[in-house]
C-alpha cells in the first residue's frame, strides 16, 4: 500500500494534535443552501494530514456531520440511505445496544442532544486559549455571516497543566491516551503494541480499511460505506460522547476499598485500569510505577498476556486488557484485529487536587471521541460485549470497573496470589463511576467530501 | 468419532416438511409460527426434557441462488433441521424427549412427512434417527459435564463469589464457620432450573442489531 494522501484526509483522523486547550461547537443548519455556502467557507479553515515538520499551527479546525445533517444539506436520497444503519439512527436510538440505560440514558443527557438537533460538530484545537478564542472569533463570524448554522453549543475541553505543562492526566489521576492503533499507510512516530500482533510476536500496522472508508480492511474487504466512492473514501465515522466523572465517590471509594487490600491504594487503582497512574503497564511492572516504562515508546505499549493468563498481574477485567486484549483470547491476537478504535479526546472541567474537597456534582469529565470505520463492528461490539459484558474475558455479566453501567451492583476482581501484598480482592456494589451526558455519531469527511458537499456536488450515480 | 464428544452427544436431525399446495397456511409456516412463540429461558421445551445444552430449530426452505457464477440448485422438499448438544446416548434423549414434551414434538413435527407421533415411542425413535445425519461440529461453549452438573457448578459458581465477596477479610475462625454452614446450605439448595441461569436482560446480538 502507498502512501495515504495526507492533503486529502483530515488532520483530527491521522492524528492526536496533542494541542492542549479545544472547543466544539455544535452546529444546526438552517437553509441548505446557507449551510453549504458556511461548508465553502469554512473549507480553507479545516486542517488536513499534511505533516507539520516542527512548525505547528496555533490551532486546527475540523468538521463531521450527522446523518441529520447530512440531510439539512440536501444530500441525495440514494447517497443519505446507503450509510450504514447504525449512522443514520445516531447513538441516542443505539441506547440499548450499547448499554446506555439506567444513568447513562438519554433522558439523563444534556439538553443539546435531547432534540436531535446537531447537525455538525466542529472541533477546535489551539496551542493556548488565546489562538483558540482567535480562531474560534473567525469561525462565529462566518456563520454569522453567512447565516448558516446556530450554534445550539459548545464544549470546552483542555489538558491538565502541572508545572505549567500541559499532561495526558485525566480526573481519576491517570495517566490517559496510551495505545493508539497503527494503520498501513498512516505516517506516524508508531511504537510496538499499537497495530496487530504477528505469530512471531512483532506488531504489524492494522489495515487501513479498519479507520478509513475506502480502503481493505483486516477481512480484505471494504468498509460498508455511502456512495458514490468519492464521498466515503479517505472518510471515517467518529463516535462523540461526553462522559462525567463521579470523581467524590471514585475517591471515596478507592479510599475504603484500599484500606481492606493489602496491595495498597495506588495498586489498587493500578489494578483497576491495568496501569499505574503514571502510565506504567501492571503487566510489564506489577509491584510498583516505574517511569522508565512509561516514558519509553519502545515498552510503555509493549506487552503480550501469554503469560499472564490467570490475571495475577493484570487483572482479566482491568481496563487496558478489556478494550484491547491483544492475544488474550488465543489465536495471537487475530480475534481482536477487527475491533480496534482509535481514541481522540480530552478532559473537561476543573481539576482537583486530592487533598482538596470535591463534588459528583461539579461539572468534570472526558470528551471521549473515538474513530473508526465501522460504528457497530468497532465501537458499538467493544461497547457492548467487552465494556458493559464480561463474558469474552472469562467475567460472566462484570462490567468495566469505571466505565461500566454498574447501579450499585457491579462486581470487580483483582486475581491475586500467594504473595502477600498481591492477595486475590473483590470488590463489590459498585456504583457508577462515569454517567454518559450526550453524544452522537459523526461521519468526517474527506476534503474532497467537503467540497462536494460545500458545491452540492454529491452525485450516488 | 462424528456424533460422540467426550459425554455429549450432538444430534442432527433433518426432516422433510409435507409439501401440500392445499394446506393454509403451508406446513412450513405452521412450524415457523410455533417455534417463533416459544420460550428459550425455563419454559422453552428443552429446558423442561432432559439432557439438553444447547437446542435449535430452523426452517430450511432452499438452498439461495446468489447469482452467477454459481449454478441455480434447489432441494426436493423443505426441511426441518433439529440440532442438538445432549447428554449420554441418543436412545435416552430421545426417549426422554417423548416422556417429556410430546405435544410439543408433535405439534412441531406433525408437518413433516411420515412423523409416527410421540405417543409410538419405538416409532418416533425409528423416525428420528431414521433423519439423523452425522454431527462433525460441536457447540464449542459445552464442555464434557452433564446438564445437571454444568447447572449445580453454575449454581455453586455465583454462590461461593458472592460468598468471597461477602466475607473478604474475615478472620480464619469465622471464615470457616461461616463457611461450613454457607457449604451445607448450598448443598441442600435444589438444582437451578434448565434456562433459568442466563442473564436477565436484553443483550441484542447478530442480525437485532441491525
Amino acid at each position: 500500500m502507498s502512501k495515504l494522501n495526507e492533503t486529502d484526509i483530515q488532520g483530527f483522523v491521522l492524528r492526536g494534535y496533542n494541542l492542549p486547550v479545544a472547543r466544539f461547537l455544535f452546529l444546526r443548519f438552517e437553509s441548505a443552501a446557507r449551510a453549504r455556502s458556511l461548508l465553502a467557507r469554512l473549507l480553507s479553515h479545516v486542517t488536513t494530514g499534511q505533516r507539520w515538520d516542527g512548525a505547528k499551527p496555533q490551532s486546527t479546525v475540523n468538521i463531521a456531520f450527522t446523518h441529520r445533517g447530512l440531510a439539512h444539506l440536501d444530500l441525495p436520497d440514494a447517497t443519505l440511505l446507503s450509510f450504514p444503519v447504525e449512522f443514520q439512527q445516531g447513538m441516542k436510538h443505539r441506547a440499548e445496544i450499547l448499554g446506555d440505560l439506567g444513568v447513562n440514558s438519554p433522558v439523563h443527557w444534556d439538553e443539546v442532544w435531547c432534540e436531535d438537533g446537531v447537525h455538525a460538530w466542529l472541533g477546535i484545537n489551539g496551542l493556548t486559549t488565546e489562538a483558540l478564542d482567535a480562531r474560534c472569533s473567525v469561525i462565529l463570524s462566518a456563520i454569522e455571516e453567512t447565516g448558516g448554522a446556530t450554534v445550539l453549543g459548545s464544549q470546552d475541553a483542555a489538558a491538565e497543566v502541572i508545572n505549567s505543562k500541559p499532561t495526558t492526566k485525566e480526573h481519576f489521576g491517570y495517566t490517559d491516551g496510551f495505545g493508539n492503533p497503527d494503520f498501513l499507510g498512516v505516517e506516524r512516530s508508531s511504537q510496538p503494541g499499537q497495530g496487530k500482533l504477528l505469530p512471531d510476536g512483532t506488531w504489524a500496522p492494522l489495515a487501513t480499511g479498519e479507520l478509513l472508508l475506502g480502503y481493505a480492511d483486516e477481512a480484505g474487504e471494504l468498509p460498508v460505506a455511502p456512495v458514490p466512492h468519492l464521498l466515503a473514501s479517505n472518510g471515517t465515522f467518529m463516535v462523540y460522547r461526553k462522559l462525567h466523572q463521579n470523581l467524590a465517590t471514585f475517591r471515596d471509594f478507592l479510599e475504603r476499598q484500599a484500606a481492606a487490600y493489602a496491595g495498597g491504594k495506588e495498586k489498587l487503582a493500578a489494578k483497576f485500569i491495568g496501569r499505574w497512574r503514571d502510565g506504567t503497564p501492571i503487566e510489564l511492572s506489577p509491584d510498583n510505577p516505574d517511569s522508565s516504562i512509561a516514558q519509553d515508546p519502545n515498552r510503555s505499549t509493549n506487552f503480550t498476556y501469554a503469560a499472564d493468563a490467570a490475571g495475577t498481574r493484570c487483572p482479566m477485567g482491568a481496563h487496558v486488557r478489556r478494550v484491547h486484549p491483544r492475544d488474550a483470547f488465543g489465536f495471537n491476537g487475530q480475534l481482536i484485529n477487527r475491533r480496534r478504535i482509535t481514541r481522540r479526546g480530552l478532559p473537561y472541567g476543573r481539576f482537583t487536587p486530592e487533598d482538596e474537597p470535591v463534588s459528583d456534582a461539579e461539572e468534570r469529565g472526558v470528551i471521549f471521541m473515538a474513530l473508526n470505520a465501522s460504528l457497530s463492528r468497532q465501537f458499538e461490539f467493544v461497547q457492548q460485549q467487552w465494556v458493559q459484558y464480561g463474558n469474552d474475558a472469562h467475567l460472566g455479566n462484570d462490567k468495566d470497573v469505571l466505565m461500566g453501567n454498574h447501579g450499585g451492583r457491579g462486581r470487580f476482581v483483582a486475581q491475586g496470589d500467594r504473595s502477600p501484598t498481591n492477595p486475590p480482592f473483590v470488590c463489590s456494589n459498585l456504583p457508577d463511576f462515569v454517567e454518559l451526558r450526550g453524544g452522537d455519531y459523526f461521519f468526517l469527511p474527506s476534503i474532497t467530501a467537503l467540497g462536494m458537499i460545500a458545491m452540492g456536488l454529491v452525485d450516488p450515480r | 468419532m462424528p456424533n460422540q464428544n467426550g459425554s455429549v452427544y450432538g444430534l442432527t436431525i433433518l426432516s422433510p416438511i409435507i409439501d401440500d399446495e392445499k394446506a393454509t397456511p403451508s406446513h412450513d409456516l405452521q412450524i415457523r409460527n410455533y417455534l417463533a412463540k416459544l420460550s428459550t429461558r425455563e419454559e422453552s421445551p428443552f429446558a423442561l426434557a432432559p439432557g439438553t445444552h444447547l437446542a435449535r430449530l430452523v426452517v430450511m426452505d432452499d438452498v439461495i441462488y446468489v447469482g452467477m457464477p454459481a449454478c441455480e440448485e434447489h432441494l426436493k422438499s423443505k426441511y426441518l433441521i433439529f440440532e442438538s448438544n445432549c447428554d449420554g446416548d441418543l436412545d435416552a434423549y430421545l426417549h426422554g424427549l417423548a416422556d417429556s414434551i410430546p405435544d410439543h414434538l408433535d405439534a412441531i413435527w406433525k408437518h413433516c412427512v411420515g412423523y409416527p407421533g410421540a405417543a409410538n415411542r419405538l416409532a418416533f425413535i425409528g423416525y428420528m434417527k431414521a433423519c439423523q445425519l452425522d454431527t462433525t461440529f460441536y457447540f464449542a461453549a459445552v464442555n464434557d459435564k452433564s446438564v445437571p452438573e454444568t447447572l449445580r457448578a453454575l449454581q455453586t459458581q455465583s454462590a461461593v463469589a458472592e460468598f468471597i465477596a461477602s466475607h473478604q477479610g474475615a478472620d480464619a475462625a469465622t471464615l470457616q464457620r461461616e463457611f461450613i454452614r454457607f457449604a451445607a446450605h448450598l448443598k441442600a439448595q435444589p438444582l437451578p432450573k434448565a434456562g433459568s441461569m442466563g442473564p436477565h436482560r436484553d443483550i441484542k446480538t447478530g442480525g437485532r442489531n441491525e
